[in-house]
């Protein structure tokens, strides 16, 4: 057994340091299987009990045993998992709670305390928004005051003491932070975390079938935030987030029809045949917008049509669908403009027809008859599609989250026997009509409306706001939106989902404190609204602060960039920082008015500080003669004038002749002449 | 931590003066020496509180020579002595005296109680009630004892030695600060070192030691020493030297209070007494450097300190932190 005696943490120390680990802990917990957060409480429950007294530390088998268990629940974790952030994330939260119970000695504390520092990185890979970096700020706050606790003395004992001290610290930091995160270059990183993506299924995908958009409904999450320059938000009927074209169907899912394995791949194919200018009529109703897309794992974006980007890494495809180079792992702003009420296509392609026309070659008999029957009714393809807008309207069609499950023959099924359905019922069928009808037509998903926030003046769209509407192609006008949600429930679009779905149980019953249902309440409300404003401010000017943003920054300073100019930026804010420091301590420097006699006896410490026999703080005059004469016989004599003359200056009268101070001032700088002239290296070497 | 010794060791002190007074304390040290072995720096710190004329408070564990010391100083100062035992049921008139109805004169004749004596031993003086404490605590400050509306003077030279055990022993009711603060000086004795104990477990008893320690000073010797050190010099560094560090307790986080007035003039009284005792006429930063511990320690106290045994490393700091010259 060791018989030396433990260190004992402080109370104070442990206490922050449990705390710190509690809450650097705690947003792991959310993603993190219970039982590793059950491990973690226990740990930290077992710390405090050594403290207590009560437990001890575990041995030596135990600890092995937890090494192998580690190492065993890394190793499933890494296979269900796959190698990524997840599987790392709660192998180190493992080793880090569990060094909790062995944390013995100070090096210890200072590990646990580097590993909370860690684990707030980890945490701050899953999340930039506002509310977890204010959270991530606390926690290095009360990080820092464990480690304040840590090296205070044990005298002083006051939490709110060492907490405010910490503060202070890190108060201290922050203009240092804030011209790093300014000026410090942004460097691309050279890998990226896979951050693996659990909550699959958020957002729009690129296949529709019945139920998919419903399922959206369901959520009240994010989807992106658009903040128009410069010109009012366009009216809540007219905000139809383009996202993909769907021109595929087998019966029963609408599919995008895929050139190429990946999207990548299709930014390169060059089926345009005629220049962009060539397809597209251009108006002038232009309308320019910021969008902040919260990330999907998918790489396409949404604007208005005729959106065209404004950022070089994005791209249109001949659908005029926008998309990003590589999927959106992380929240991303783009700029767009959109020529609003720009034709498209007045010519068509015959492939391109051809695709617009295809049908499943059996099934559906009643639909296909409908609309032979409807079209023979009608004189023009307009007239057609209002006859089937027309029918959607005067029948007894539902607009519901929670449609009848559909048969085999889903078209018909849903147009004659079910007559209830979402968005994604109508636009299918809608389609499937038009379709039958040998009209060119195509289904496009994407969000419909949007929630202004007056606050900050942009607007929320939400995955509930997801939609599916449709674009039929005519000749003379290229491809027409048209909608047949609206035929059906028009405050869907007019007033949009909330209004349409208040009374349908099913809508967001996924979220317990859904707008909707808090919306009842006008002060949750504007909080609401509030806090989004601060995520949507923090997310533009902090997290969306690149590269680009900063070379702006520069510019604006510096006029034109040049390499010399930023060294110099840096150079100057360096000076001026180690400047500010340095005015700062001279400031708070006591100044203090020697005396003559005071300054030469320092004098006399800063010549044998050379020889390394400096005087102590607080050291008496024979105190330090003594221990220079025995380390220095041979300066003994000149030292031992020194400190008697300095003693009969100083102490031994009351008051001293001006006379006799005079002389002895002067014997004493003679001596000490003769000391310097004794500690010069030259005559030492040759002595 | 109780009994290890803080202090600074005054062995390899040179600054001492051959004269009268010097070799007055190295008699008296060496005669008490022989009753308490290897404490040569207590003993004088306990001469130094005497000829200061302040009370000095010992504070160790049972056993390790308190009563011994103050009654060998008794005995080689050539003092009436007398003994208290203190304990939770002692009152105030068995310390103060009672007066008592005479038969033969019918009148009451008062009868001084133990504290009449120029040495008084107040021994365990933290197992008595508040009230007994405050009453040997008001007689040690005024000099004089009000019984039954009489004042009484006490004898010249008077001086309390009081002991205690360390307050965190059960059953005792530690002295607040203000009565602390009453004690010139607070010494511990800690045990002794190794040549130190070997003599003293090569000796019969320890108590045959005691009663050999001879006279070797006299009264007048100690009223000398008390009014001789009032003629000291202090120079105007010293004295910026005392402020500073008296500035030092004040207004600190880490100390609960600063040092008061009274724990200053202290300071600088015990400062030339030892300055005397050393033979000296002047006082240097040594000097109150090496009273520093026993006048100061227990009149500090730091923030987070619950038993009150943290002015030891205060005054460290103060020692390693205030410097002698600006």
């Amino acid at each position: 057994m060791r018989s030396e005696i433990d260190y004992q943490i402080p109370r104070s120390a442990l206490s922050w340091v449990l705390l710190a680990v509690m809450l650097v802990v705690a947003p792991q917990a959310l993603r993190m299987p219970l039982w590793i957060s059950a491990i973690a409480v226990a740990c930290i429950v077992w710390r405090w009990l050594i403290y207590a007294g009560r437990l001890g530390y575990p041995g030596r088998s135990l600890r092995i045993a937890i090494v192998i268990f580690t190492l065993l629940v890394s190793v499933s974790q890494m296979r269900n998992l796959g190698i990524g952030l997840d599987s790392a994330a709660s192998l180190l939260t493992l080793g880090f709670v569990f060094k909790l119970i062995e944390m013995r000695h100070k090096r210890d504390i200072y590990v646990v305390i580097s590993l909370c520092f860690v684990m707030l990185m980890v945490a701050f890979l899953y999340s930039q928004s506002a509310v977890s970096s204010a959270y991530i700020a606390l926690s290095v706050l009360v990080t820092t005051t464990a480690m304040v606790a840590l090296n205070r003395s044990t005298l002083l004992d006051n939490h709110s003491g060492t907490f405010s001290l910490s503060l202070k610290m890190g108060l201290q930091a922050l203009p240092l932070a804030v011209v790093l995160f300014l000026v410090f270059p942004r460097i691309a990183p050279l890998w990226a975390v896979p951050v693996q993506n659990n909550g699959a299924g958020t957002g729009v995908t690129d296949e529709m079938s019945p139920g998919d958009i419903a399922q959206l409904g369901r959520s009240s999450e994010l989807a992106f935030r658009v903040q128009f320059e410069n010109s009012p938000p366009p009216l809540h009927e007219n905000l139809y987030w383009r996202g993909l074209v769907l021109d595929d169907f087998d019966g029963v899912t609408w599919r995008r029809t895929r050139r190429g394995s990946s999207y990548a791949q299709a930014a390169s194919l060059n089926d345009f045949q005629w220049s962009w200018e060539d397809r597209v009529r251009l108006s002038d109703d232009v309308i320019d917008y910021n969008v902040i897309m919260e990330p999907t794992q998918q790489p396409w974006l949404y604007g208005l049509h005729l959106a065209d980007p404004m950022n070089r890494e994005l791209f249109q495809s001949r659908n005029f669908e926008i998309f990003n180079n590589g999927l959106i792992t992380k929240r991303m702003s783009y700029d767009l403009r959109s020529y609003r009420g720009s034709r498209t296509d007045l010519l068509l392609l015959d492939s391109v027809r051809r695709r617009s026309l295809e049908l499943p070659t059996g099934g559906n008999s009643q639909s296909r008859a409908l609309a032979q029957r409807l079209r023979a009714d009608t004189d023009s393809d307009l007239d057609y599609i209002y006859a089937v807008l027309a029918r959607f309207q005067q029948n007894e069609y539902f607009y519901t989250l929670n449609p009848p499950l559909l048969g085999d023959n889903r078209v018909d099924d849903f147009l004659f026997n079910t007559m209830a359905g979402f968005c994604e019922h109508y636009a299918s069928s809608f389609a499937f009509l038009m379709r039958a009808a040998g009209i060119p037509a195509r289904v496009v998903v994407g969000y419909q409306g949007a929630e202004y926030n007056r606050y900050e003046d942009y607007m929320m769209v939400y995955q509930y706001n997801a939609h599916a509407w449709n674009e039929v192609w005519l000749e003379g006008r290229g491809w027409v939106r048209f909608d047949p949600t609206a035929a059906v429930s028009p405050e869907r679009i007019e007033q949009g989902v909330e209004a349409a779905l208040a009374d349908d149980p099913a809508f967001l019953e996924q979220s317990l404190f859904s707008r909707s249902r808090l919306g009842a309440m006008d002060w949750i409300n504007t909080l609401r609204l509030r806090l989004d404003a601060i995520e949507y401010e923090w997310n533009r000017r902090v997290v969306n602060y690149d590269e680009e943003v900063q070379f702006e920054l520069f510019e604006r300073l510096l006029g034109e960039v040049t390499e010399e100019k930023v060294v110099l930026l840096f150079a100057s804010l360096a000076v001026i920082m180690v400047a500010g420091i340095a005015v700062a301590i001279i400031w708070t420097e006591p100044r203090t008015r020697r005396t003559p006699v005071d300054r030469l006896y320092l004098q006399l410490g800063r010549e044998l500080d050379k020889i390394g026999l400096g005087r102590q703080r607080g050291e008496a005059p024979n105190d330090y003669c003594r221990r220079v004469c025995e380390a220095r016989p041979d300066l003994a004599p000149l030292v031992q004038e020194i400190t008697e003359l300095y003693l009969e200056l100083n102490y031994r009268h009351a008051d001293l002749q001006a006379s006799r101070q005079r002389q002895l001032q002067s014997r004493l700088r003679s001596v000490l002449r003769q000391l310097r002239f004794r500690l010069m290296p030259v005559l030492k070497s040759q002595g | 931590m109780f009994s290890l010794n803080l202090d600074k060791q005054s062995d390899t002190r040179s600054e001492l003066v051959e004269n009268k007074y010097s070799e007055q304390v190295q008699a008296a040290v060496t005669e008490i020496s022989q009753a308490l072995l290897g404490k040569e720096h207590q003993i004088r710190l306990a001469l130094c509180c005497l000829f200061s004329g302040g009370h000095l408070l010992v504070e160790d564990l049972p056993g390790m020579g308190k009563t011994t010391l103050s009654y060998a100083l008794a005995r080689a100062l050539g003092l009436d002595y007398n003994r208290v035992q203190f304990t939770s049921d002692l009152l105030p008139a068995d310390i103060l005296g009672i007066s008592i109805f005479d038969q033969n004169t019918s009148q009451f004749s008062f009868h001084p109680g133990p504290i009449f004596n120029q040495v008084v031993l107040a021994d365990e003086i933290n197992r008595s009630t508040p009230k007994t404490q405050s009453a040997l605590l008001e007689a040690m400050e005024e000099r004089q004892v009000t019984v039954e509306g009489e004042t009484r003077k006490l004898p010249e030279p008077f001086f309390v030695i009081a002991t205690q055990n360390p307050v965190n022993l059960a059953g005792t009711y530690p002295l607040p600060e203000s009565q602390l603060d009453r004690f010139l000086m607070r010494l511990r004795l800690g045990y002794p070192d190794q040549r130190a104990e070997r003599e003293l477990l090569e000796m019969d008893t320890e108590w045959d030691k005691v009663e050999n320690v001879k006279q070797c000073l006299q009264v007048e010797d100690v009223t000398e020493f008390r009014r001789q050190s009032a003629t000291i010099t202090a120079s105007g560094s010293l004295l910026d030297y005392v402020q500073r560090l008296i500035a030092f307790t004040r207004g600190k986080d880490e100390f609960h209070f600063g040092l008061s007035p009274r724990g200053s003039l202290a300071l600088m009284r015990a400062a030339k007494t030892w300055a005397l005792m050393c033979g000296r006429n002047h006082v240097i930063p040594e000097d109150v450097q090496t009273i520093l511990p026993a006048v100061v320690e227990h009149r500090l106290r730091a923030v987070s300190d619950e038993d009150g045994h943290t002015g030891a490393s205060l005054v460290q700091r103060m020692l390693s932190e205030v410097d002698i010259l600006e």
